[in-house]
C-alpha cells in the first residue's frame, strides 16, 4: 500500500499536466462539436445544435473525400516506410565501409521539422525551377507537374512522407533486432532453417510489439499530417491531396467555423484511436484459449 | 552441460512479502468477445460500437424515417450485455 502512494505522488504531476493540457481540450472540442459557432460572424455566440454536426458529416463530400485520400495515403506510406525501413534496418545490423556516415546522413531527414520538409520539397518539384522536373524531364522525357496533375501530387507526398519518416522506423526496428537473443537464430541454423522459415517464425514474432508501436506512431502521425502538404501542395490539384488536417484547418481557419470543425476532429480521433485498437488486438491482445 | 552443472530453479513458494510486491492485475473475465477483455475495455467497445452505430444510422437509416433514438436504444442494449456477458 505504502508504494501505491508513492507511485501516486510520483505520478501526480504528470497527471495535472495531463489533465490540463490533455483531457481538457478534449473535452472542450467534443463539447464545441455539439454547438454552431463561428465566432466573427455577426452572432458570435456558440449556439447547441445537438447532433447536427455529426448528421452534417455523413453526407460532406468534401470531408467524404478527404477521409479516402487520407485513406490511401496512410496504407501507402506507412507500409512502403515499414518495408524500406526494415530492410535498413538489416543493412544496418551488418558491417560495411562508410556505414557510420550513411547512417548519419539517413537519419537527416528526421531532425528536419516538416513545414521545412515541405518547403525543401516545393522547391525541388516547382517545374522550371525543381531540380526533379529538371532531370525527370533530360533524362526520361517525363513532364512532372504537381500543380496540374493529382495522382503526380499525391504520389510526391508519399515519396516526400516516406523520406522523411523511414529513418524512425529504421532506427526503432534497429533497437529492436539489436535486442533480439541470439539462441533461437543459432538452434534454427542447426536445424536448417532457411531466411524466410527465420525470418517468418523467430525474427518477426519477436519484433512485433516493436513494429506495431511503430506503426501506431506513424499511422497517428500521417493521419494528422498537415504542414509537409500545406506547404507542398495546400491541399490541391483540386482536393487530390485535401487530407483530414488540411480539411480540418481550411474548416477551422479561413472559414471560421469551430463548431463544424471541432466536430470534424472528434470523428477523426475515433477513427484514429479505433484503427489503432483494431490493430492491436489483431497483433497483440491475449486471446482467449491460445494454446502454448 | 551436465545434469550437474545445470543452474537450479528457485521454485521456493512466494512468501507474503513477495505477494504484496506482485504487480496488480485488472480483473479480467471470460465472456462471448474473442480476446480478454476487462470492464474499461468492455466499455471501451461499448462507445465504438455506439458511435459507428449512429453514424451509421445518419447516414443509411434515418433518411427512411427511422428515428436516432432507436439506434440509441439498440446502442444501450447492445452496451449492457457486453459490459455483463462480453
Amino acid at each position: 500500500m505504502q508504494s501505491n502512494k508513492l507511485g501516486w505522488i510520483l505520478l501526480a504531476p504528470t497527471l495535472v499536466i495531463l489533465f490540463f493540457f490533455g483531457v481538457l481540450p478534449f473535452l472542450y472540442v467534443v463539447f464545441v462539436s455539439f454547438h454552431q459557432w463561428n465566432p466573427f460572424a455577426a452572432s458570435p455566440e456558440m449556439i447547441f445544435n445537438g447532433a447536427e454536426n455529426f448528421r452534417r458529416i455523413v453526407f460532406d463530400d468534401a470531408f467524404l473525400n478527404s477521409l479516402g485520400v487520407t485513406a490511401a495515403f496512410v496504407v501507402f506510406a506507412v507500409f512502403s516506410e515499414l518495408i524500406i525501413g526494415y530492410l535498413l534496418a538489416q543493412a544496418f545490423m551488418k558491417e560495411f565501409p562508410g556505414k557510420s556516415l550513411f547512417r548519419t546522413i539517413h537519419t537527416l531527414p528526421l531532425i528536419m521539422a516538416p513545414i521545412i520538409v515541405g518547403s525543401v520539397w516545393k522547391l525541388m518539384t516547382t517545374p522550371s525551377i525543381g531540380i526533379i522536373p529538371h532531370y525527370l524531364d533530360e533524362w526520361f522525357g517525363i513532364t512532372m507537374n504537381i500543380g496540374t496533375s493529382a495522382p503526380v501530387a499525391f504520389m510526391t507526398i508519399v515519396i516526400m512522407d516516406i523520406w522523411h519518416w523511414t529513418p524512425l522506423v529504421t532506427l526503432t526496428l534497429i533497437a529492436a533486432l539489436v535486442s533480439l537473443p541470439r539462441d533461437p537464430f543459432e538452434q534454427a541454423q542447426i536445424d536448417g532453417a532457411n531466411k524466410a522459415q527465420t525470418f517468418w517464425h523467430i525474427t518477426l514474432p519477436m519484433i512485433t510489439p516493436a513494429v506495431v508501436a511503430t506503426v501506431f506512431i506513424r499511422l497517428m502521425d500521417a493521419m494528422r499530417t498537415v504542414d509537409e502538404v500545406w506547404m507542398l501542395t495546400g491541399g490541391g490539384p483540386g482536393s487530390s491531396t485535401r487530407f483530414l488536417g488540411v480539411h480540418i484547418f481550411k474548416e477551422v481557419f479561413p472559414k471560421t467555423n469551430y463548431g463544424y470543425g471541432s466536430t470534424i476532429s472528434v470523428i477523426v480521433l475515433y477513427l484514429t484511436i479505433v484503427v489503432c485498437w483494431l490493430l492491436y488486438v489483431s497483433m497483440l491482445a491475449p486471446r482467449k484459449n491460445r494454446k502454448g | 552441460m551436465t545434469r550437474q552443472n545445470a543452474p537450479q530453479l528457485d521454485t521456493a513458494p512466494l512468501t507474503e512479502e513477495d505477494n504484496e510486491n506482485k504487480p496488480t492485475e485488472t480483473q479480467e473475465t471470460q465472456g462471448f468477445l474473442p480476446i480478454e477483455t476487462n470492464a474499461f475495455d468492455r466499455c471501451f467497445i461499448s462507445v465504438v460500437i455506439w458511435v459507428a452505430m449512429s453514424l451509421f444510422w445518419f447516414r443509411f437509416i434515418e433518411p427512411t424515417g427511422l428515428s436516432i433514438w432507436i439506434s440509441n436504444v439498440i446502442a444501450l442494449a447492445i452496451a449492457v450485455h457486453i459490459v455483463r456477458k462480453g
